[in-house]
């Protein structure tokens, strides 16, 4: 038993450890997956390795990449893309999804209340020292409505299963959640290069997401405006997320603009077109805060537009995500969420948190400092996977290390159990053939006035590295296409 | 008996190289409240360009200017008229009873309503050498330690004009033990805060009439909030209470917030800025 | 549309006309005078300093002895080389990136394949055993970019802002093309006992324009310098000529500004005189001052481009 028999799959070694998302423990392929790896079955390693390749080029040509600054010059790279799908089950969906707009609105609520009267702190379930000490807590937007009362009109939520099978929410993304393009970009990929598969499983489109965008986004629109005139803000073409800013603005049919391409005047925004300026009404932006307005907030930023943040204030404008969202996706407010959960929408939460050790409080830095060989030690307000420890691979003179680290500044740290991430077949050059890589899953939330949307679908992000358990793209992760399965 | 005063700002940009375009916003106009009202507001320009008002992110109004022009300096002038109602610093009911002020300085919804103003900044940090150059003692109101506290910040710093700039930290001003209004200002507001004082940087115009420090520009001062009384103004660099001849423009956490002028500007190399500020009191 | 993206996409198209221009001169150029009938046309360095001239670089000291590998990399895959089809692909496809929500997938893709397969061509190749096989793609691939602006865009002011560009391009190309091959001929002049009107130069300049065939089915002669340059400048039909282009370029600007009213400051007036000038013109009258022409020609040509940029560019 436990013997995997299929072609392509004759080599993959399967450690019992880890939570498979293909394989049970006696090694016997789980029923979702079970036609999908007959099919796969049916090609050899070369055809598989030709598809592979094809799908590539195929991002390569689409222009889907991205920069490596090297020593002399710079080159394109593809964000590697795996051609072996995730299968996530209708029931299973049904638990994320509603988890992911539980934890959305809780978190809208969490913000219209710490820039109003912050009746959460007040009745001491969290502390004040997280926004006081928040760089991202803006005091600009106290007391300020956002049009539709939305502040984080697009979540990323980042979850994981662990190897007890359950799945945990390890970050909520509520500032320029990035990834969505690569969700659908990959669905195309895997459609050109293997569409005989589409038509043994049930799957939800993933197309959808802009034109869903484009209404929520026309919910919030400013007062007094009829037809809402939307664009899409980029920090320009040099930016990592371009594509995916461009490919936004295109699917929404909206213009794509630069700082330099908006003005304000009398508080109002406009665009410089060929025939002169054009009001517009709503902006998403992928600009981050501290950049959008020079004469509110970095002095020296070239991607803001002087003045923006004046004509939001007075409502003229909708910015989404608001501005000021990123205190409440700070890895500190993590840690509340079960609680913020329960204070504004009285639920209990329907997706895990993973469980977290303050450093800021004294017991529970104790606690750290005797067991960093269990815990993953991350900064709060780093994004992007840098400065992780992870306990159990660090050496002894590491682990004093991170322990001096924490000691000199406790409130700038978190600690949690490390979490076994699942892992999923992976297909991998070096070795040609099939070997077990951690996954987590991102998904897309869209809140408007009223109306919330969930793609169905996500960004499952692989670890390339053997072992690795960071899935960030920033340091190396590729992603695979993700399927959610119709009821 | 209320006085109208003649405020007249000038300021003079000079830049390096040629500028291709430029945004300004000037944060000068006098705040109107409950002692003060502005009568009139005349701006110009050197460069000809119509001036534009809107209300900045933490809701103080503003003149904002732009240009597509190209030129190697700027000048502006603002002359405002406002009417300022006598103030007499001491007009409040006194605290009769100081347990029941320090108790409320301490309770959280008090911490969480003024959390803007009690915490440090960049500019408002102290050296850890001088966290201790002043406390509360309880014993006496949070008035009179907060007169305590401004004829303190007075003493410890000489004004000096043109040691420190606008961006000089406490840690800097407290080396040197001299500094401007500013560095007045953002020591007592660091001190009262590090006991649990809400405290916030003011930037305005203080008539001279009378021989105060603060030469011909810009003055900064502070405002405390004692319970019960609410928002009274000290001025560390005169040692005295803000009264008649204080016209308040804006408040914030620091000189950041309040900053007279800012821009946004296409050029490169170095620029100077000169300005100027008259203010004249006529008794109505 | 964005005042900035139109801009771009103008420029866009610029980059892929200029770069299609170049690759088909040193082609043609390069082949033609292996077996040229005189023996300076077929001289190396002649043919060298031509491509130099062409480009806008060219070898002022008659001394200096050209290296025809360097030559060729320096205006085919150089870089460091503003004027190299490289860079002229790499600034077509910056430009198209940057407006990747404007046009279509298809024709974004045909972009970046262009810059792709520029980019990746071995260098060495090029230089010592590919030249042939490199510019013929160059402009095969060009033609491709042409029939996906033609066929997938929405024939709007996207579509009228690129064509502008390539228009404009396209006249200021062909008009430097005739700059250089007339300085050719002149140089080449009497070395074999050919007159300058009757020019083996005439000839390669017409197949630089890919006009050679068409010319020869209209006049049903040998080129000589006057139907060569009445062919290339003022008639209207041949789609390379001068007049062709600036007539194009009349046709796009009415589509950006459709307005009837009188108005002597916009680009679309402007580019109606330049057309009007020619339309009429005896070809006689230009031969008499080539260089007078073709100054004159350059400066509305890029008064037109500076007027563009001022009405709708300007951001």
């Amino acid at each position: 038993m436990g013997k995997i028999q299929n072609q392509i799959f004759s080599s993959y070694l399967r450690n019992p450890v880890l939570y498979d998302e293909l394989f049970d423990k006696t090694g016997e392929i789980k029923d979702i997956y079970s036609r999908l790896f007959e099919l796969y079955g049916g090609h050899t390693i070369k055809e598989y390795v030709k598809l592979n390749d094809k799908a590539k080029s195929s991002f390569f040509n689409q222009g889907i990449t991205f920069q490596v600054y090297g020593e002399k010059e710079s080159t394109e790279k593809i964000f590697p893309f795996d051609l072996f799908p995730r299968i996530i089950a209708p029931e299973e969906w049904e638990i994320i999804e509603r988890g992911a707009i539980q934890r959305s609105r809780a978190l809208n609520l969490f913000l219209w209340d710490i820039y109003h009267e912050k009746k959460i702190i007040k009745q001491g379930i969290v502390p004040l020292e997280l926004i006081s000490s928040s760089a991202n807590y803006l005091n600009q937007m106290v007391d300020l409505d956002p049009p539709g009362g939305i502040y984080n009109h697009i979540s990323g939520t980042d979850i994981i299963k662990h190897n007890d099978g359950n799945y945990y929410v390890l970050e909520d993304n509520i500032r320029c959640p990035s990834g969505v393009s690569y969700v659908i970009c990959n669905r195309t990929a895997l459609k050109r290069a293997l569409f005989g598969v589409f038509n043994h499983y049930r799957t939800h489109s993933v197309t959808n997401y802009a034109e869903n965008l484009l209404d929520l986004l026309e919910t919030v629109k400013p007062k007094g405006v009829d037809i809402p005139n939307v664009v899409v803000l980029t920090p320009g073409m040099y930016n990592s997320a371009f594509y995916e800013h461009s490919y936004l603005a295109k699917t929404m049919g909206v213009e794509l603009v630069e700082g330099r391409d908006l003005f304000v005047e009398n508080d109002f925004v406009y665009m410089k077109t060929t025939h002169g300026p054009e009001k517009i009404d709503v902006i998403y932006r992928r600009v981050d805060d501290v950049f959008i307005d020079p004469l509110e907030f970095r002095a020296d930023s070239a991607l803001g537009v002087p003045g923006l943040f004046a004509a939001y204030k007075k409502g003229n404008v909708t910015l989404a995500n608001a501005p000021g969202t990123g205190v409440a996706d700070d890895k500190a407010i993590y840690t509340y969420m079960p609680d913020i959960i329960k204070y504004y929408l009285d639920e209990d939460p329907i997706l895990n948190n993973v469980h977290t050790y303050h450093c800021s409080k004294p017991d529970e830095l104790k606690y750290v400092l005797e067991h960093i060989n269990e815990l993953v030690i991350k900064p709060v307000d780093e994004a992007g996977g840098y400065g992780i420890s992870i306990g159990n691979r660090l050496s002894k003179e590491e682990i004093e290390e991170v322990k001096l680290q924490v000691k000199a500044n406790p409130r700038k740290y978190v600690a949690q159990p490390i979490m076994s991430l699942s892992v999923h077949p992976t297909y991998i050059d070096d070795t040609e053939s099939f070997e077990q890589r951690h996954v987590d899953l991102r998904t897309f939330t869209i809140m408007g006035r009223d109306r919330d949307f969930v793609l169905k679908g996500g960004l499952t992000r692989v670890a390339l590295k053997k072992g690795n358990l960071i899935v960030n793209s920033s340091q190396g992760g590729g992603s695979k296409d993700t399927w959610v399965l119709k009821s | 008996m209320p006085t109208e005063y003649a405020i007249t700002y000038s300021c003079e940009n000079k830049y390096e190289n040629k500028v291709r375009g430029a945004h300004w916003q000037f944060l000068i106009i006098p705040q109107t409240n409950s002692s003060q009202e502005v009568l009139s507001i005349e701006f110009t320009n050197s460069l000809l360009e119509a001036e534009s008002y809107s209300i900045n992110g933490l809701g103080f109004k503003t003149i904002r200017l732009k240009t597509r022009k190209s030129f190697k300096s700027a000048r502006f002038r603002a002359k405002m008229r406002v009417l300022k109602s006598e103030v007499n610093p001491f007009d409040f009911p006194l605290e009769n009873n100081a347990e029941e002020s320090y108790k409320e300085l301490k309770s959280l919804n008090f911490r969480v309503d003024h959390e803007a103003f009690l915490k440090k900044t960049d500019l408002t940090t102290l050296p850890e050498n001088s966290t201790s150059l002043w406390s509360l003692d309880t014993s006496q109101t949070v008035f009179t330690n907060l007169q305590n506290l401004n004829k303190l910040v007075n003493a410890y710093l000489t004004f000096q004009p043109s040691t420190t700039t606008a961006s000089s930290t406490l840690e800097e001003v407290l080396a040197k033990r001299n500094g401007v209004c500013q560095d007045f200002a953002h020591l007592f507001c660091a001190l009262a805060r590090m006991n649990g004082i809400p405290s916030r940087y003011v930037s305005g115009f203080l008539h001279q009439g009378s021989g105060y420090f603060g030469d011909s520009q810009m003055h900064a001062w502070s405002e405390a909030f004692i319970p019960k009384i609410g928002w009274v103004g000290f001025d560390p660099c005169n040692d005295l209470l803000a009264g008649t001849d204080y016209i308040k423009v804006s408040h914030g956490k620091d000189y950041r917030d309040c900053a007279p002028i800012r821009g946004v500007l296409f050029t490169t190399g170095k620029n100077e800025t000169i300005y100027t500020v008259q203010v004249e009191g006529d008794q109505q | 549309m964005l005042a900035r993206v139109a801009n771009n996409l103008f420029w866009m198209g610029r980059y892929i006309e200029r770069s299609e221009h170049i690759a088909r001169y040193l082609n043609v150029n390069y082949f033609s005078s292996l077996d040229a009938p005189n023996q300076l046309s077929q001289s190396r360095q002649f043919v060298l300093r031509s491509m130099l001239f062409m480009v806008g670089n060219p070898e002022l000291d008659d001394n200096v002895e050209l290296e025809e590998s360097q030559v060729l990399y320096k205006i085919g895959l150089d870089a460091e080389n503003a004027f190299s089809i490289l860079s002229n692909v790499k600034y077509a496809r910056e430009n198209a990136n940057s407006a990747r929500d404007l046009i279509s997938t298809e024709l974004y893709e045909a972009i970046n394949k262009f810059y792709h397969y520029v980019n990746n061509y071995d260098a060495d190749m090029f230089m010592k055993n590919s030249l042939h096989d490199f510019t013929v793609n160059v402009t095969e691939m060009t033609a491709v970019l042409r029939g996906k602006m033609r066929g997938t865009l929405l024939h709007d002011e996207i579509y009228a802002i690129i064509m502008m560009g390539i228009n404009i391009e396209r006249a200021t190309q062909v008009i430097r093309i005739i700059n250089a091959k007339h300085q050719d001929a002149l140089n080449a002049q009497g070395s074999y006992g050919d007159k300058f009107s009757n020019s083996y130069e005439w000839t390669t300049l017409l197949k630089c324009a890919e006009s050679y065939d068409m010319m020869r089915r209209f006049y049903k002669k040998t080129p000589t310098s006057i139907s060569t340059l009445e062919f290339l400048i003022l008639n209207p039909n041949c789609p390379r000529s001068v007049m062709n282009s600036l007539n194009q370029v009349y046709k796009h600007i009415k589509v950006l500004d459709p307005s009837k009213k009188y108005n002597k400051d916009s680009t679309a007036f402007l580019v109606g005189r330049v057309r009007s000038e020619y339309e009429f013109k005896y070809i006689t009258e230009i031969e008499e001052d080539i260089q007078g022409f073709i100054e004159n020609i350059l400066n509305s040509l890029g008064l037109i481009s500076q007027k563009m940029e001022k009405e709708f560019f300007n951001y």
